[in-house]
């Protein structure tokens, strides 16, 4: 047990300062309108710009164009550039695929997609989702087939954020409809480029832009093709498993926090914040302050407490608490602060309520992204709770009927 | 805590802790069965097994080694009253704890005569008045409700600004409760007092005193949700209807999940809080009262769910489930109505930005 506060040496110190720096510099005010305006996820300038430093990759060596940086610098840089606003959306599924094209890609497409995507001139996108699919992903009906050294692509991906901006999209398909629901899939790194392929931009109320993209009669070379034939499973799942285990138990230092849904407290933190500003400082007609108001200190302090409670669940269990401690946290402070806290981040009046506003509207995709927490909940009573598995029909073969 | 500050967070035992951990799991699970703790009803004590227990040095461990003591951590209490809370065990643990180290730290200049040695051994027992004396409701007088207290021969009390142990020679009559624990009216006015420490270091003494028996009671009721947990799951897993286990339906299995999140999110956060307690009491400020209002709502809500999982059954008092229903309460209230502890987070919270 060690919570104590991690002592930086000079040098990490002076790495500190120059994040500091990097963030002054790039994200400026006009970045963080522009990511307001488009919710893309993603600034192409910024982006260029971590490219630069090596911090696309920050792990790695600097001759794979990385920055070689230990892990205490790379969650100094994480917990900076996160806090600053940067939109990192793109930033995290590229680096999601990279393990895939790390592992799976011949040598060939690993050489040429690796070093562009530590330079930030190539981006990825997760073509998992499919429009009458949800969260079982296994149940994906984009075909491929082979047409001797290529493959034909037919079908459409839903939430694929930020394919606007990528190069490719890590695509599965199913290439053998005869075989179990698992394992009929193979994975492809599509180039986006690519003739047949169409974009169409989504919104959310949450202010995000995402994606439906349609893939119609798509060729691409056998060459982009992650792992065998019909293995897609195993490689869709071995990055995301790699990334659930991260920093759990055994790990020698672990810094900042175990749950897995961690970045969901952020906006909640930020709208806690602006709460707690506005009930210090804003006077009631009979001159006394919401502070003094006991009943509003009760429900700030149960945000608190399922804030502090989002933030430290571990694994699974916290990307279900964090993100139900946003969703009921944001809710709570939205009524708190009254009809001003309805009012968008740049009316007048609005000065402290709009990051309740954004928190309150961003909160109810954290119940979904990467899994809904109904997901998360039927993993955690199977694989924690060691409770039998549901016996549906669709659960572990296709049970519809596609060309 | 600013939560973007640099920070370990590192909730994993040493060696030494798993074995402290597992050596009070392997006594509790041999001595204290859910018949022991039957038997041990209405009062809510059993004198053997808390002799038992002092023996293994649980009494003691707590206190610093002038005293007679191993020194050991708040947070390797914390892990005995953990194992504790999960067996229900009849024993005032969590209250001699709290009450005997403040007696510790308190005596370090007078010693009260023999009370340091008796409370090592665990052969009186001691316990904490849960408010400042005669700050209760109208007409208690300086009647107070003790947890622990119809077993204790000593109350620690805050009266004034004086730190005060009130003796007496025989424990007051217990008063039964929905807990089942060894509750009992001291007129703290009354019997032999001792003042032990004044002023800001008296009102230090008592409210380290009242956090660390906060900790520990959560740790207490998160063992015991666990454990409480871990009965339904074992029932749902066998219980079969319409030809499946009752478990693989998500009716069934996403409420028992909820449970899961809240135990291993409740364990953390007495965990940090403890350890911060321990080592940087400012920062503790809002996090001692979150763990515990967090743990509470979580047995409250982790023993209804484990009950209702088990119907009618569980509603019943042969199960073993209903043992850990009224204790979720019977401790959680103890020290006062939990809402007071969410306002102190806020309150903590607040004093940044006045």
């Amino acid at each position: 047990m060690d919570f104590s506060r991690v002592r930086l040496d000079t040098e990490q110190q002076e790495f500190l300062a120059e994040v500091r720096a990097f963030v002054a510099e790039h994200v400026t005010g006009e970045v963080l309108e522009e990511e307001r305006r488009t919710g893309s996820g993603f600034n192409e300038r910024v982006h260029l710009a971590l490219g630069e430093k090596g911090w696309i990759m920050p792990a790695w060596p600097a001759d794979r164009g990385g920055a070689g940086l230990d892990p205490v610098r790379v969650h100094l840089l994480d917990l900076l550039t996160r806090r600053s606003g940067m939109p990192t959306v793109t930033l995290g599924t590229t680096r999601l695929v990279v393990k895939a094209v790390e592992r799976y890609a011949e040598p060939g497409l690993a050489a040429d997609v690796l070093p562009r995507i530590a330079a930030g001139t190539a981006r990825c996108c997760l073509g998992y989702t499919e429009p009458d699919g949800g969260s079982d992903i296994a149940a994906a009906k984009t075909r491929a087939v082979r047409d001797g050294d290529e493959w034909v692509i037919n079908g459409s991906k839903i939430f694929t954020t930020g394919a606007q901006n990528c190069q490719y999209a890590f695509l599965i398909t199913r290439t053998d409809p005869e075989l179990a629901k698992h394992r009929g899939l193979t994975m492809f790194l599509v180039p986006l480029g690519s003739d047949g392929v169409e974009i169409q931009g989504i919104r959310t109320f949450g202010g995000e832009r995402t994606n439906i993209v349609y893939y119609s009669d798509v060729r691409i070379s056998d060459r982009y093709r992650l792992g065998g034939m019909n293995d897609g499973w195993t490689v869709l799942r071995g990055p995301l498993d790699e990334e659930h285990n991260f920093g759990q138990k055994g790990s020698a230092v672990q810094i900042g926090g175990t749950s897995l849904g961690a970045t969901y407290v952020y906006p909640l933190e930020r709208a806690l914040d602006s709460a707690l500003t506005w009930v210090c400082t804003t006077t009631r007609r009979d001159g006394s302050r919401p502070v003094d108001d006991r009943s509003v200190l009760y429900r700030l302090g149960q945000v608190a407490i399922d804030m502090q409670a989002g933030q430290v669940t571990p694994g699974p269990m916290g990307r279900v608490k964090a993100s139900d401690a946003l969703v009921h946290g944001a809710a709570e402070l939205m009524d708190l602060v009254g009809p001003a806290a309805l009012l968008s981040e740049s009316g007048p009046g609005a000065e402290a309520a709009g990051a309740i506003e954004f928190a309150h509207r961003f909160a109810q995709g954290t119940a979904t992204y990467g899994g809904t927490v109904e997901i998360f909940r039927q993993m955690i009573a199977q694989h924690v709770l060691g409770l039998p598995r549901p016996a549906y029909p669709g659960s572990k073969v296709l049970v519809s009927n596609f060309r | 805590m600013d939560e973007f500050e640099l920070r370990y967070a590192d909730y994993s035992l040493s060696s030494d802790q798993e074995a402290v951990r597992d050596a009070f799991n392997e006594f509790f699970r041999n001595e204290c069965p859910s018949e022991r703790v039957r038997a041990a009803e209405p009062l809510g004590h059993d004198e053997k097994l808390w002799r038992q227990l002092a023996d293994m040095g649980a009494a003691s461990m707590g206190l610093p080694e002038r005293a007679g003591g191993d020194g050991a951590a708040l947070v390797d209490l914390m892990l005995v009253a953990e194992e504790a809370g999960a067996a229900l065990a009849p024993v005032p643990f969590v209250e001699h704890v709290a009450a005997s180290r403040a007696l510790a730290d308190a005596a370090a200049g007078r010693a009260p005569d023999g009370w340091l040695a008796d409370a090592a051994s665990g052969r009186r027992i001691l316990a904490l008045a849960m408010e400042p004396a005669g700050t209760g409701l109208a007409g208690t007088g300086a009647r107070q409700l003790v947890p622990g207290g119809a077993v204790a021969r000593g109350v620690l009390a805050l009266d004034g600004d004086a730190l005060v142990l009130v003796e007496a020679d025989e424990p007051p009559s217990p008063v039964a409760n929905q807990g089942s624990t060894p509750l009992a009216w001291w007129n703290l006015a009354d019997g032999r007092r001792q003042r032990l420490a004044e002023g800001p270091s008296a009102e230090a003494l008592y409210r380290r005193a009242r956090a660390e028996w906060k900790l520990l009671t959560a740790a207490a009721l998160t063992g015991l949700t666990e454990r409480a947990l871990g009965i339904a799951v074992e029932f749902a897993k066998t219980r079969e209807t319409m030809g499946v286990p009752i478990g693989s339906l998500q009716g069934v299995s996403f409420p028992l999940a909820d449970v899961a999140i809240g135990v291993s999110g409740a364990r953390n956060m007495i965990r940090r809080a403890g350890w911060m307690l321990e080592h940087e009491p400012a920062e503790a400020r809002p996090l001692v009262p979150a763990a515990f209002a967090y743990a509470a709502r979580v047995a409250t809500h982790g023993t209804t769910t484990a009950a209702h999982m088990q119907g009618g059954l569980g509603f019943t008092i042969e199960a073993d489930a209903s043992l850990y229903f009224l204790r979720a309460k019977g401790w959680s209230l103890l020290g006062g109505d939990p809402a007071e502890d969410v306002i102190a987070v806020a309150d903590a919270l607040a004093a940044g930005y006045r």
